[in-house]
């Protein structure tokens, strides 16, 4: 690929990008969130139809205007959010839109779907239930499927999107295995990824991408993990403490497990109390919960059964993978959903209690869907600022819309708001800057349990880093802190205490130092430490 | 009782003939609300060419071609154009109806209008039609789950992004979806000049088409249900007009409104279990950016 080229109204996502896979080789394409990595996958997969430039294959140059064309052309990708019909069973997937009459083995035999399917999945230790409906499977698996489906149809060069996420220590190492087995039965694989660590472990190349534009490309004989996270980052404007803040930022949110201790170090030296309470007295819970549960329907419970007690300044970590019930703890521990048990913050009982009285009392949530839970889109940021303490600022039910555009100017600048103003629609803000919205809002209540879901998903490296200062600065200042991530690296780096999530119950216990991602890993499949 | 059946198997044919296309365009993702509309359309143009170029099969040829066009222009309008489903749906409902009574109007104008022959009986005192309905219902089900063209008309209707990365054409196949689907509306409402009235009037679909959208999720949008819970619809439908005539006591409008009770009833339980296209009246846009 050359001179690739993509624009989105005004912005610019693709900017004269170069790109080449050689054959037989693992390319891990690494870059910051917003770099535009999958923008130029999705050019090369024909989703995205580009401004500029050419595509070739085996040195013929080829145009890609559908998928179809993709495809013909031996391309195969595997999208982050898996593009599959749920009702339909693995076959059924996996055969979608292909012409079944003319499969050839390669022996040279004739083969059916069935037997080509079964072929594949052992050729590459690929194991999927043929028959299964894919709704029911485990996100593992789904991504099996999402791979037999490209191989099937011949792909020579197979690109993953982020294939890591929501996969447990254990089955990236599956997955890793079959791409290893792949290039080595003569197609190239495409890595997507954030994490060096990934890059490091598995690739033959790498390219770096920043900003839209392509960076540099170099062997892994040639590099060291160091150099990639400066080659991510790039020139700070900042100076030098903003440079080297980001860049412990970056191996942290990046994977980098080495450097991400050495960061852990720093961030419990930033917070004297919570160090002073493991050496003295212990410090008397500020949040307390005891038994919360969530029913769900057919007599399984969504949340079953969650006991916590967290000191101030405590950071709770929750791993665990996507759809154990996360986001039903989440709410129900913010108030937002109804619960029993119970749940009290500084010995005030909350549960049963409208959620205005859960937002007195200093509970804050950070939802995981921003746009949908978040903000109201339509709105602009003054509104959304104001959301929440609407009551207490109302005087004789009118607000004062003068004083709350001052804050929001102060609030957008404390925060570092990327806006043209306070007026302008929050849907309009990158993802990025959105987060920023709703932390803004979040610290206005002096928050005293402060809970994120998914923080810094889909976000860039810098506000990356501003979410995790903002975390480890509100810790520090006594407020109690859940995090729950399905980014493993994310939670071991931020948490004094770590647990994990699996079918709606919180299993499994580790102080800060003490946790092996690989036994999170069987947590998280419901496998006992 | 055997009359019963008889009027039952009848009045079942409209139904089966505007749910199956309601399934049809649904299953790929075009939800049609057009379907009282397209059914007056199909009953005027029916009704008229009948009359005038002599044959029930070429009036039924075109109030199929009619009822196409309207939803090729639901379809392009929802695909290429990317315009609300429901709110094209609606115009075209008012276009569609507006039409076919204009169209009398011209024709026939303020006379008594002359009886179309009726659809002569094929066997057991059934015409054509009523088996065509039934042949196609089964069709229908032995090609969506049987077919492999089948298994990708539903994959667009379920995750049209999935179908699209898998180089299959959604437009193209919203498109013919869309248009066949409204062509079968059409027949639909053509069959009613020509079994029960002979003449065509504003009045004659008498809600049938909103049942059929009903009848569409009633059946789980699954065409082997909606063959079943059509013959439901007819029954009561009979089961009114048999009370307004004999007075068994009970008020007519009372048995008249028994279809509509049942088919909330019938929702407020189906929506617990029919499985409604995901897509189901929502556009597909390639380079929407909702997943970053």
């Amino acid at each position: 690929m050359s001179g690739i080229r993509k624009t989105f109204g005004p912005v610019v996502a693709l900017d004269g990008v170069d790109f080449t896979v050689a054959n037989r080789e693992i390319h891990g394409l690494l870059g910051g969130n917003g770099a535009g990595k999958t923008t130029l996958m999705n050019v090369l997969y024909g989703l995205y139809a580009p401004d500029a430039g050419t595509v070739e294959v085996d040195g013929s140059p080829v145009t890609i205007t559908s998928p179809k064309d993709a495809i013909t052309a031996g391309i195969g990708m595997v999208h982050q959010n898996f593009l599959q019909v749920d009702v339909f069973t693995v076959t059924e997937n996996i055969v979608l839109g292909t012409d079944s009459t003319k499969l050839v083995a390669p022996d040279g035999s004739t083969q059916t779907p069935a037997q080509r399917i079964a072929e594949l999945s052992s050729r590459f230790g690929l194991t999927v239930d043929p028959g299964a409906r894919v709704a029911d499977l485990p996100v593992g698996v789904r991504q099996r499927v999402e791979i037999l489906k490209a191989l099937y149809r011949g792909a020579k060069v197979l690109v993953l999107d982020e294939p890591t996420t929501n996969l447990t220590p254990q089955e990236v190492d599956d997955l890793f295995s079959s791409m290893r087995a792949i290039v080595d039965d003569g197609m190239s694989v495409v890595l997507i990824t954030h994490k060096i660590r990934e890059t490091m472990e598995v690739c033959d190349r790498m390219t770096v991408m920043r900003d839209g534009r392509w960076i540099a490309t170099v062997d892994k004989a040639d590099t060291t993990a160091d150099d990639l996270a400066a080659t991510m980052i790039g020139e700070i404007a900042g100076g030098d403490a903003e440079a080297a803040a980001l860049a412990q930022t970056a191996q942290v949110s990046l994977g980098e497990e080495e450097l991400g201790e050495a960061s852990l170090d720093t961030s419990s030296e930033a917070e004297p109390e919570g160090a002073a309470a493991d050496t003295v007295t212990p410090t008397p819970a500020r949040v307390t919960v005891r038994g919360l549960t969530v029913a769900g329907k057919g007599g399984k419970p969504l949340v079953d059964d969650v006991t916590l007690s967290l000191r101030p300044g405590e950071i709770l970590g929750i791993a665990g993978v996507a759809g154990n019930g996360q986001g039903e703890l989440a709410e129900a521990l913010t108030g937002t959903r109804s619960a029993t048990g119970s749940l009290s913050v500084d010995g005030a009982e909350l549960v049963g209690r409208p959620t205005a009285a859960w937002l007195g009392s200093g509970v804050v949530y950070v939802p995981e869907d921003r746009q949908r839970d978040g903000i109201l889109p339509g709105a602009g940021i003054t509104e959304n600022l104001v959301l929440g303490s609407h009551r207490t600022r109302a005087k004789a039910g009118m607000i004062n819309w003068r004083a709350a555009r001052t804050e929001a100017v102060a609030a957008i600048k404390e925060f570092s708001v990327k806006t043209p103003s306070a007026a302008t629609p929050c849907g309009q803000l990158s993802g990025g800057n959105i987060q920023r919205v709703i932390l803004a809002r979040a610290f206005a209540h002096n928050p005293k349990l402060l809970l994120l879901h998914n923080p810094t998903r889909g976000l860039d490296l810098r506000s990356t880093q501003f979410v995790y200062d903002r975390v480890r600065r509100a810790a520090s200042q006594g407020c109690v802190v859940i995090v729950i991530s399905e980014d493993l690296d994310e939670v071991l780096a931020l948490s004094d205490r770590v647990t994990v999530a699996y079918s709606g119950r919180l299993v499994g216990e580790f102080a800060r130092g003490e946790a092996n991602p690989y036994d999170l890993g069987r947590l998280m499949t419901g496998v006992g430490a | 009782m055997s009359e019963f059946l008889t009027l039952t198997i009848t009045a079942m044919v409209p139904f089966l003939f505007v749910a199956q296309g309601t399934m049809l365009s649904g299953r790929a993702g075009i939800f049609n609300v057009a379907q009282e509309g397209l059914m007056l359309l199909g009953a005027a143009v029916g009704y008229v060419v009948s009359l005038k170029a002599g044959g029930n099969v070429v009036g039924l040829v075109a109030a199929a071609l009619a009822g196409a066009l309207v939803g090729f222009i639901l379809s392009w309008a929802t695909t290429s154009l990317r315009l609300d489903q429901f709110v094209v749906g609606l115009a075209l409902f008012f276009l569609a109806g507006g039409t076919a009574s204009l169209l009398y109007r011209v024709v026939i104008g303020n006379d008594e209008p002359p009886r179309i022959a009726p659809l002569p009986d094929l066997v057991f005192g059934q015409d054509a039609l009523v088996f065509v309905a039934v042949a196609l219902s089964l069709f229908l089900w032995w090609w969506l789950y049987r077919t492999d063209a089948g298994m990708r008309l539903r994959s667009v209707g379920e995750n049209p992004k999935a179908a699209d990365s898998l180089g299959i054409n959604v437009t193209r196949t919203r498109l013919w979806a869309g248009t066949v689907g409204a062509a079968l509306m059409a027949v639909g409402g053509a069959y009613l000049p020509m079994v029960f009235s002979g003449v065509y009037a504003d009045g004659i679909v008498a809600g049938r088409g909103w049942l059929a959208i009903a009848l569409a999720f009633f059946g789980g949008w699954r065409p082997q249900f909606i063959l079943a819970g059509s013959a439901f619809f007819a029954a009561m439908e009979v089961l009114a007009q048999r009370a307004q005539v004999s007075g068994i006591g009970v008020p007519h409008q009372f048995v008249s409104m028994l279809p509509y009770v049942a088919t909330l009833v019938v929702m407020v339980f189906a929506f617990r279990w029919a499985l409604v296209p995901q897509f189901l009246g929502k556009n597909y846009d390639r380079e929407s950016r909702i997943v970053g």
